[in-house]
């Protein structure tokens, strides 16, 4: 970590480890109760601390905040409660300075209906901005695209008093979506993508890509017209900007999500969605089917893409993508299952979800780590925070971070009821419990683990860039797999994984003849394992247990 | 290197009797005939293909194969430790003494074998599966199985006939077959794709049972829960089921057989607890149901250890059918609900195995009644995914009411032959069938 970004690295996201922050919830430097650019600012040498490779802001930009800042109403300007634009800047200096990266969120299907460009719009029929969002004389076109928040919206057209027109929107009715049919609406969204790249921020998550055109008879979704206009984006930052990145969130099937790709000429990351909710049942179920198979249905990616994967993040563990698939396996096991169809629609952070267990969550965090993709982190499970449901909405997961056991959680010097939430203070996992400080003394504390594991991840590239092979085990509890890709020095890298899913000792005996001769070495401890021989390699995991191990020559130790 | 099928002869008895797939311990073997004798390699180490005629007693003759490799005495080979019993002895030949063994446990040998009956197939590994029954397994490369049948049966091998029929009409959730290897109209070995990643069926229950039985909660409630799984297993059934259809045909059911075969087997039964003539009633039902579905080949021995689930989700194996039957019955139609009522008592047999694995909880009460809410609930989901499949009623009674008295018929016939051999194998576990039909029949009497 530390020292200057080499920025002629064009794949550097491919390697790295991501970290979510809620800047309204991560630290109040001005003492107002909410958090602020100053006061992540402050932190930064914490995540580096830590040993993330690129933080991703939630929206930060001038909004209402009616649908928590993803309803923009000034793409140009910093929301006054988090600071302004030269805050911004300097945030980003100092994340580079420390080897850090940015990137932020950035809706582009549609904004606030306080935006001018919608107050502009609503005014006339034949103004300059009249044709920049979608207006009709009534409410039936599209009609084959789905409502999206079906609890709170019962059409994707709202009427609108002033111009006497409705206007389409896919999510909330005071989210009008642009019309990107209009060039000058494709060319001001270019210009915000320049305004900010310009600044020095490092990529954008592009929220709610799918919907950004709408066509007769079609439901809206991933049309092509959507994917050329993405096209268009990419060239403009390889051109401009070259090695910053774009990250689709695209909710759908894997299979339809590698649309968005391209040919590596579209976003050269999107988040893989199954592969969370199915690591979860695996885990549950105590069997790796649930994984091996998501995997197994996932297809290739371009090879200067990545997949973005996450154990939670600020929204619900979702099934959103799999409603249509009707024989889909999530399907059948949610709808059967009391426990996980409670947690559906509830935002819930990793702790709470597997009962405040280590060994489950450094289960977890292993998996997530090794599995092909660059994880996403959220805010706070780095210390395992919890959760508060009666909060509502997605508010639960997006409490005050927990830095010390002090007033406030250490995150702001404003009145308690000043707070723009309060933070946990439950006897499990209240900041009195669970805080950055108590967990930065004690060399035990999962803290001081996962900083580990990063440290270790860093060590081995092929966890980033590596191709996958599952190894054919009998015992379904085990998962066991190969990372490897052609090292720096032309000989190759390969990590192998082996992970216990079960609650129970697990012995398992690895198909892995091509290996014999070669050396295992545990990646944590460089423990030197048995040589591998033509015969299985047995190894025994204890509960929720998991190795990664290099492989290394005979000889080479000693 | 070779050596004269006189001097292999003299070595074969001993080798024969020590085989699992013998299987002819009850007969004394009164001598062997070398039927065939094929030198496939000539180099050390030398393959020679060999068949046997195994004369037995009573004048009847089985007929093995035993492929046998040769290597110099003196060189002694690491894949050889341990593996008495493979072993045939030594024999003199114009090269020195030589060691005469199982030709399949020398991955050289078996790899040489595979070139000669899959000549298309280029291999570099191989790994023997420790399970011998009735053939012998060799892993290639964890991408290709190859199966060589011990004792050979005259015509088609009913795997081999079923596999081949269910591939041809586009069923893919089998081993699917890559070469067979015949002669004379004799399956002698095949050749399929190795399901990688897959974990038998009975190993994701107990998977799941031991979950149940460690967090003491309903089944349903558990983490480990396997009805889901078993509702895809369900399905997988029907599909197997119109798919075996198609490629061999459906006639009408033949109920009246199906209750005189029933009857028959249960006179015979030893077990004296059986309230036979309650038994004997629901057999009886069968008479005079008015729609018994119809007949098709069906896989005949169909419990969890026949499945396994892969990435790919569940494939069905080793279609040869119930092995204490003769080729013929093997291979005759029946209805698709007696491969039903077999796994339906498979979920038993796993749900009392995974209570045998904690040792005294046997007589926990509490788990006794999570085993049983177990087989229940599974049983309920892999019933709901069998049904609910698409086009499964046409091979079926039309009525519920006939459709259950079939399906409880088939299964307390399966849990009367069960008994029979418990009592003859394992007389500890006859107690699990034995409730079985006490349940069955009380149930049956309302």
């Amino acid at each position: 970590m530390g020292g200057p970004i080499d920025f002629n690295d064009s794949r550097w996201f491919q390697r790295a480890v991501f970290y979510e922050v809620l800047v309204r919830g991560f630290n109040d430097a001005t003492g107002d109760g909410t958090g602020d650019l100053k006061g992540l600012t402050e932190k930064l040498d914490y995540l580096e601390w830590l040993g993330v490779d690129c933080l991703w802001l939630l929206p930060f930009y001038q909004s209402p905040l009616r649908d928590g800042g993803y309803d923009i109403s000034d793409f140009f300007t910093v929301l006054p409660a988090y600071g302004d634009v030269k805050d911004a800047a300097n945030l980003i200096d100092e994340a580079h300075r420390r080897g850090m990266r940015i990137i932020a969120d950035l809706v582009m299907n549609h904004t606030s209906d306080q935006h001018p460009w919608f107050q502009e719009s609503r005014q006339s029929r034949d103004g300059e901005k009249s044709d920049w969002y979608v207006w009709s004389d009534d409410d039936t076109r599209y009609s084959e695209a789905r409502i999206i928040f079906v609890d709170t919206e019962t059409s994707n057209w709202t009427f609108d008093p002033v111009r006497e027109q409705y206007y389409w929107h896919r999510f909330f009715h005071h989210q009008p979506d642009l019309n990107f049919d209009n060039p000058a609406v494709q060319d001001a969204m270019l210009d915000v993508v320049r305004f900010w790249l310009d600044m020095g921020l490092d990529g954008f998550r592009l929220d709610a890509v799918p919907y950004l055109f709408e066509r007769d008879g079609s439901n809206g979704e991933n049309l092509p017209e959507t994917h050329d206009y993405l096209k268009r984006v990419r060239q403009t930052v390889d051109a401009e900007f070259p090695g910053r990145v774009l990250l689709a969130e695209a909710n759908q099937w894997p299979a339809d999500v590698v649309e968005y790709f391209g040919e590596d000429d579209e976003c050269h990351m999107c988040f893989h969605f199954p592969l969370m909710p199915r690591m979860f049942m695996a885990v549950r179920r105590e069997q790796r089917y649930p994984i091996t198979e998501i995997l197994a249905q996932t297809p290739a990616i371009p090879e200067g893409c990545q997949w973005g994967i996450f154990l939670r993040n600020h929204d619900e563990l979702t099934l959103e993508m799999v409603t249509d698939e009707e024989r889909d396996y999530m399907y059948t096991e949610y709808a059967q299952d009391p426990l996980m169809r409670r947690n559906i629609g509830i935002a819930r952070r990793l702790f709470p979800l597997i009962d405040n267990d280590r060994r489950i969550a450094e289960l977890f965090y292993a998996l997530l780590f090794s599995m092909p993709g660059s994880p996403v982190m959220y805010y706070g499970d780095e210390i395992g925070m919890g959760d508060n449901i009666y909060l509502g909405d997605r508010d639960g997961v997006r409490t005050p971070m927990q830095w010390t056991p002090d007033r406030n959680a250490g995150f702001s010097k404003a009145d308690f009821a000043q707070l723009y939430l309060p933070p946990l203070m439950d006897p499990v996992y209240g900041y009195q419990a669970v805080n950055v400080e108590g967990e930065t003394r004690n060399p035990s504390s999962f803290l001081h683990w996962l900083r580990r594991m990063l440290a270790v991840r860093r060590e081995h590239p092929v966890m980033g860039v590596g191709a996958l092979e599952v190894l054919s085990t009998e015992n379904p509890s085990v998962l066991a797999y190969l990372r490897r890709s052609a090292g720096e020095s032309g000989k190759e890298d390969i990590v192998l994984c082996v992970n216990n899913l079960s609650r129970f000792a697990q012995p398992v005996e690895l198909m892995i003849p091509q290996l014999a001769g070669k050396i295992p070495v545990e990646t944590l401890g460089r423990v030197p394992f048995p040589a591998i021989g033509e015969l299985p390699y047995f190894v025994t995991l204890p509960p929720y247990g998991f190795y990664w191990f290099t492989l290394h020559e005979p000889g080479l130790d000693q | 290197m070779t050596i004269e099928p006189a001097d292999l002869a003299t070595l074969l008895p001993d080798f024969l009797v020590r085989q699992r797939w013998y299987g002819a311990s009850d007969l004394e073997l009164a001598g062997v005939e070398i039927s065939a004798f094929e030198v496939w390699r000539e180099e050390w180490p030398s393959l020679i293909w060999v068949l046997v005629d195994a004369r037995f007693g009573d004048d009847t003759v089985a007929r093995f194969q035993v492929p046998v490799g040769l290597r110099p005495l003196d060189q002694t080979e690491r894949f050889l430790e341990g593996k008495g019993r493979s072993m045939l002895g030594d024999v003199d030949t114009p090269d020195g003494p030589a060691l005469v063994y199982d030709a399949l446990v020398d991955p050289e040998l078996a790899l040489a074998f595979l070139r000669q009956i899959a000549p298309d197939e280029p291999v570099e590994r191989v790994r023997s599966l420790n399970v011998e029954q009735s053939n012998t397994s060799v892993v290639y490369d964890e991408r290709l199985i190859m199966k060589l049948f011990r004792r050979l049966a005259e015509g088609p091998n009913p795997d081999v006939e079923v596999t081949e029929g269910l591939a041809r009409v586009g069923f893919t959730h089998i081993s699917a077959p890559v070469a067979t290897w015949r002669r004379d109209g004799i399956d002698l070995a095949v050749v399929r794709t190795f399901l990688e990643a897959g974990t038998e069926g009975w190993q994701l229950a107990l998977t799941s049972l031991r979950d149940v039985y460690g967090s003491r909660l309903d089944p349903a409630e558990s983490g480990g829960d396997f009805a889901p799984e078993a509702c895809r297993l369900g399905q997988i059934t029907a599909e197997m089921h119109l798919k075996l259809a198609d490629a061999f045909g459906a006639t009408d059911g033949e109920p009246k057989i199906w209750a005189d075969s029933m009857v028959a087997n249960l006179s015979r039964s030893r077990a004296r607890a059986l309230d036979a003539p309650a038994i004997a009633a629901a057999y009886d039902a069968l008479r005079s149901i008015g729609d018994p579905g119809k007949s098709i080949r069906i896989h005949g021995d169909y419990h969890l250890a026949q499945t396994m689930r892969t990435d790919a989700g569940w494939f069905i194996l080793d279609f040869e059918g119930e092995p204490a039957l003769p080729l013929e019955e093997r291979r005759k139609p029946s209805s698709p609900l007696r491969d039903v009522a077999g796994m339906l008592r498979s979920f038993q047999y796993a749900a009392e195995v995974g209570l045998a694995e904690r040792g005294g909880a046997a007589e926990d009460d509490e788990l006794r009644a999570l085993g049983l809410r177990w087989e229940q609930h599974v049983s309920d989901a892999f019933r709901q995914g069998y049904f609910d499949t698409e086009g499964i009623d046409t091979l079926l009674p039309a009525t519920e009411r006939d459709r259950e008295t079939v399906l409880n018929a088939f299964i307390l016939a399966k849990a009367v032959y069960e008994i029979g051999y418990e009592l003859a194998h394992r007389p500890e576990w006859a107690r699990i069938p034995l409730e079985a039909v006490s349940r069955l029949v009380d149930s049956s009497r309302g």
